[in-house]
């Protein structure tokens, strides 16, 4: 956003002066002012890569307003361990990756779905019934959620 | 261990849930009632008692559907006729 403003401050009396003349003397005018404004779009650019740098992904400067973050097998599984902590039925202390659900954890079936219904919240896509039965490790989940988004690691 | 009623019960149940998202007492209470109601009948083993209540499970559902339009109803009702 800072950059876009600085860009047009740089560009702004550029783009006003060669509207406004259009003689042969313009064309004077105009490259005199291109030299005088030479140098501030060089500190412009110089500024936007900088604040670029620092942003680390914004490579191009665009910023992707539908997308988040892209997931990886590290963070869907600190995704899928935070929602199981969070659900008043698990113990986070006993809670691993690979806990049973139902041995481990000490959940019947209907928390099973309950725990399904808040991964398909999660991660916004339906998991169907017969892959739902399967599902029953947290590391079960992480590695279905990869499939799905096509994750390999 | 065959449970041939199993996917309609977890059905219900999920469905069940979903609709208790907008309940208006909390989706926490609702989801505690549905959950000691549902394993109150978990030693049930007769097929056909527990077709029959899957059956009510599902009349339940449209209960519920119908008494959130109902509320909807009242809400849109209060907002053009305060007075009444």
């Amino acid at each position: 956003m800072a950059a876009a403003n600085i860009f047009r401050s740089a560009f702004g009396g550029l783009l006003r002066r060669s509207t406004t003349y259009r003689t042969s003397v313009t064309c004077r005018l105009s490259t005199v002012a291109l030299q005088q404004k030479f140098s501030t779009i060089k500190a412009a650019v110089k500024i936007y890569k900088s604040q670029a740098l620092q942003n680390g992904n914004e490579k191009h400067g665009i910023r992707k307003y539908s997308g988040g973050p892209p997931l990886t097998l590290d963070l869907i599984k600190s995704r899928v361990l935070l929602v199981l902590q969070l659900y008043d039925k698990i113990n986070p202390e006993q809670l691993t990756v690979d806990s049973h659900f139902m041995n481990d954890l000490g959940l019947d079936s209907l928390d099973h779905v309950e725990v399904i219904m808040a991964m398909e919240d999660e991660f916004g896509f339906e998991i169907p019934d017969g892959d739902a039965e399967r599902l029953v490790r947290p590391k079960d989940i992480v590695q279905y959620i990869a499939d799905k988004e096509d994750i390999y690691e | 261990m065959a449970q041939p009623h199993r996917k309609a019960v977890l059905n219900l149940y999920k469905t069940l849930l979903y609709l208790g998202r907008d309940w208006p007492q909390g989706f926490d209470l609702f989801r505690k009632r549905l959950h000691k109601v549902f394993s109150k009948n978990s030693e049930e083993t007769d097929p056909q008692k527990i077709q029959i209540m899957v059956k009510h499970g599902e009349f339940v559902v449209k209960e519920i559907e119908a008494l959130y339009k109902l509320k909807k109803y009242r809400a849109m009702k209060r907002r053009y006729y305060d007075d009444n």
